[in-house]
């Protein structure tokens, strides 16, 4: 607690937190939620392809993608972290915080391992897809959506700041 | 030019307008021509967006008329406040039914282009729905006209109030918490959807994903739609929850004004000839204009979705 009280006390989160400007915690917020398109919408895309909504045969041409959908996920990750900072002791007991970021991490996760499985497989385009690459796809929707309710939620669960 | 001009002018579109592309569509059907029949179909998609500021700016015209606090009478006794309600009721309905038509009309656009013909049960079911679209479009016209012209109801009773289909769906999100909630849980779920789909397709006209095929993509389509029609669908809910959120919101109108333009955007890159393009190809450089704006036309939604509790009243 005594962490979370220093992190917010930051000139970093004051200036969040007390700012009037466009540019302090609207723009972070306009920001995570640009991310967010960009990482689970991106996400559940490539999820669609894997199950099937994809020629066969065309995969490894979506190979490009995984750098954008990073930048993304760095972009949320700066923003998020940002976001938290200006209300450090009343978001971190947030449980519905945690829940979304186990959301987010494993979604992450998800991602990472359906492209070296999938994507990273040189046989790819000419091997049907395993039964496995669709669950993973399918759990990585799961996590994806999770991630934007429980994000979504958090101004409605547990102790809130307010905007 | 204030909202209430901007709603006298608007409201031609989804009447006058609505008239003649059903008049282009029978030309269409009976001269048997696709390229008409496409027109028609994206007309419909047009009058229904063209449909969103109508309703929006009905409201905010309505405010300034009625100049009182809901639920107490308007400030002229010659502006009755049940007839504007029964308007405003008239009117989402009439939005609903033609957002449905526009979305059957979407789905027959994109199975033109994969199947080269209109399968005969989606023309079916818009002709349907246009004739019932131009049906309640007239009603909340004509109601919408006896606000200004009291000769019309010359010698009837007041109207007394009472629950328009507008105010219960108000009433309903506005006493059950959770759909609010979970209306905005739905929307940015759909701005998920259709951001993601969006960026693969102009990240391949853009040449980042040069190897992607244009058919691969074309499969796609339908789930972006699918975010957009979960998002206009929640979208509206909110604001006819809570038109007062918004009718004096300048980040709403912008907010507006980027969906109708991303919207027009997506209809023209629908019909460039950039997805004929082969896999590893590069698009012609219009084609990467219109990709690039559309990037920047679409965050341009979110930004000022961000923004509405920010520059406006919201929330």
């Amino acid at each position: 607690m005594a962490f979370l009280e220093w992190l917010q006390q930051q000139p970093y989160s004051v200036w969040m937190n007390e700012s009037s400007s466009l540019w302090a915690f609207p723009m972070f917020l306009f920001m995570h939620t640009l991310g967010m398109s960009v990482v689970a919408g991106g996400s559940a895309a490539i999820d669609f392809a894997v199950l099937g909504l994809w020629p066969r045969g065309a995969l490894k041409s979506l190979n490009n993608v995984f750098p954008v959908l990073m930048a993304g996920f760095a972009l949320n990750a700066f923003t998020g972290v940002s976001i938290f900072m200006k209300d450090a002791a009343t978001y971190g007991i947030n449980i519905d915080l945690y829940v979304k970021l186990l959301f987010v991490l494993a979604g992450m996760a998800l991602l990472v391992v359906i492209r070296r499985r999938v994507f990273d497989n040189p046989e790819i385009d000419t091997i049907p897809v395993s039964s496995g690459a669709k669950a993973l796809a399918w759990a990585s929707l799961a996590c994806w959506t999770g991630a934007i309710v429980a994000g979504r939620l958090i101004a409605y669960v547990g102790p809130v700041p307010g905007l | 030019m204030s909202t209430t001009h901007l709603h006298l002018l608007l409201n031609h579109v989804p009447t006058v307008g609505f008239v003649m592309a059903i008049g282009l569509s029978i030309v269409a059907i009976i001269a048997r021509s696709d390229l008409l029949k496409q027109v028609s179909l994206v007309a419909f998609v047009g009058i229904a967006l063209v449909a969103i500021p109508t309703y929006v700016t009905g409201n905010a015209a309505a405010q300034k008329l009625c100049a009182a606090e809901p639920d107490e009478p308007c400030a002229d006794p010659a502006i009755s406040r049940p007839l504007i309600e029964r308007h405003e009721g008239a009117a989402v309905l009439f939005l609903a039914v033609m957002l449905v038509t526009s979305g059957f009309a979407w789905i027959g656009l994109w199975q033109h282009r994969r199947m080269k013909q209109f399968p005969a049960w989606n023309l079916a079911i818009i002709a349907v729905l246009c004739v019932l679209s131009l049906g309640l479009a007239a009603r909340a016209a004509a109601i919408g006209g006896e606000i200004r012209h009291p000769e019309i109801r010359a010698g009837e009773a007041p109207l007394a109030a009472e629950p328009t289909l507008a105010r219960s769906i108000a009433r309903y999100i506005n006493n059950t918490p959770w759909t609010w909630i979970s209306s905005e849980t739905l929307h940015f779920v759909g701005l998920s959807l259709l951001v993601g789909i969006v960026l693969l397709i102009d990240l391949r006209a853009l040449g980042v994903l040069r190897a992607v095929p244009f058919t691969a993509l074309e499969r796609l389509l339908p789930w972006a739609a699918l975010g957009f029609a979960v998002n206009i669908v929640t979208g509206m809910l909110f604001f006819v929850a809570r038109p007062d959120f918004y009718t004096e919101n300048p980040a709403f109108y912008w907010k507006l004004l980027f969906v109708l333009l991303a919207s027009a955007n997506t209809l023209y890159f629908f019909f460039d000839e950039g997805w004929t393009t082969s896999p590893g190809s590069d698009v012609r450089l219009v084609t990467k204009v219109i990709a690039a704006s559309a990037l920047v036309l679409w965050v341009g939604v979110m930004y000022w979705g961000s923004m509405l509790p920010f520059i406006g009243n919201s929330f």
